[in-house]
């Protein structure tokens, strides 16, 4: 019985990893990023902007991180622990935790390498070299956590880089026709299952589109859709409307088959 | 084969294995098949294909359930492994196809999670 927090976490992550969604998550200021703990992987850790005390990832300003990591080599003084922790996007950082000779309760033994781990800690920059102070380095019990710190960054760094305009209703949203900023700045990378404009994959566009254009009074009609739409089978098309409904970008009518935009004011 | 070690290893599914010739990759997948020799491996992805792994030397250990290897995909799309892991599932079970949708996730926003260091003034 998966019950775990991070399996329920992960699938709402998978499904909902969306722009529209997470409205409600974003932080009012970029300076108040600078007091959460942000999900990194080592790589961005490592290309991160440093102007003074400030570290930035793209438009991310981070301090205190977590990174998850396999454990590749470790080396014990008296005052700290030493780690090399490996997330596969770069060559392993370096960890440091200190011990604290004097609280008992905490626990200073080793981690053996090829552990697990997920490492909360601030990022630090000496003489060119990164590195990490570790106030926390737990194995990992649960290795769905790897998914789940996969999943967690994206979000942190998603969100940060959508333009300013996107927060607000979902009607403001629905008026965007430009591809948001980071997807642009990357080119096209044609394929991609999820190519977004505005919040919306390019079928669901192809589908609002369709919903948008017709101005009678029930809306269009499943039919003239699965018509329009050769290219989509109606299980896609059904799939569609239902996340477009959900969403709040259109409504259902006379009954479940036809559809009209919540955006037309006709 | 240390350089693999401290170079990125973007992680992959057996789709992938093709674009990745050459490359330093971690793939994660259920132990299917050890060859009598022991240096060989069949592996699932989270989408059920199959990729192969070869070993430099035999395995030495019992290996069951989810593995991750690290190494280097051959001409023929073969994994060459410099280490390989268990998965530890003795408190939770690993669910493969929900990191096969993660993985996915990676690759389609490889701005916000990189397998590379851009290096910045």
């Amino acid at each position: 019985l998966k019950c775990s927090f991070y399996y329920i976490f992960m699938h709402f992550m998978v499904y909902a990893l969306r722009p529209s969604n997470f409205r409600s998550y974003r932080l009012s200021s970029d300076r108040s990023r600078a007091q959460q703990i942000v999900p990194c992987t080592v790589s961005q850790l490592m290309s991160a902007v440093q102007a003074e005390d400030v570290f930035k990832v793209g438009e991310v300003e981070i301090a205190q991180v977590t990174i998850v990591g396999v454990i590749r080599n470790t080396d014990k003084s008296t005052i700290n622990i030493q780690y090399k922790v490996d997330d596969m996007t770069a060559a392993p950082m370096d960890v440091k935790q200190w011990i604290d000779t004097e609280d008992m309760g905490v626990d200073n033994s080793v981690i053996p390498p090829g552990s697990y781990v997920k490492v909360s800690g601030n990022l630090r920059s000496f003489q060119n070299n990164r590195s990490l102070v570790a106030f926390s380095v737990r194995v990992l019990e649960d290795m769905n956590e790897v998914t789940s710190h996969m999943l967690e960054v994206v979000n942190a760094h998603m969100q940060q880089s959508k333009p300013q305009s996107m927060m607000g209703g979902g009607a403001g949203t629905s008026m965007m026709p430009t591809a948001h900023a980071s997807m642009s700045s990357t080119g096209s990378y044609s394929g991609a299952s999820m190519m977004l404009v505005n919040g919306l994959s390019a079928n669901q566009n192809q589908v609002l589109s369709l919903i948008k254009s017709c101005h009678e009074p029930q809306g269009i009609s499943m039919q003239d859709l699965k018509q329009k739409l050769s290219s989509m089978s109606v299980t896609v098309i059904r799939q569609i409307v239902d996340f477009l409904s959900n969403e709040g970008h259109i409504f259902s009518t006379i009954d479940e088959d036809h559809f009209r935009s919540t955006d037309n004011e006709a | 084969m240390t350089g693999v070690y401290e170079s990125p290893k973007t992680r992959i599914n057996a789709a992938m294995l093709a674009q990745y010739i050459g490359r330093p990759v971690c793939f994660v997948g259920r132990l299917e098949k050890v060859h009598p020799s022991g240096k060989a491996l069949t592996l699932s992805d989270g989408e059920g294909k199959s990729a192969s792994v070869e070993l430099n030397d035999p395995l030495d250990e019992e290996l069951s359930g989810i593995v991750e290897v690290i190494g280097m995909v051959s001409n023929k799309g073969t994994i060459m492994a410099v280490s390989y892991a268990q998965y530890r599932e003795d408190k939770i079970s690993f669910d493969l196809e929900l990191y096969n949708e993660g993985l996915k996730v990676l690759h389609d926003f490889p701005q916000h999670y990189p397998f590379e260091v851009s290096l910045s003034g």
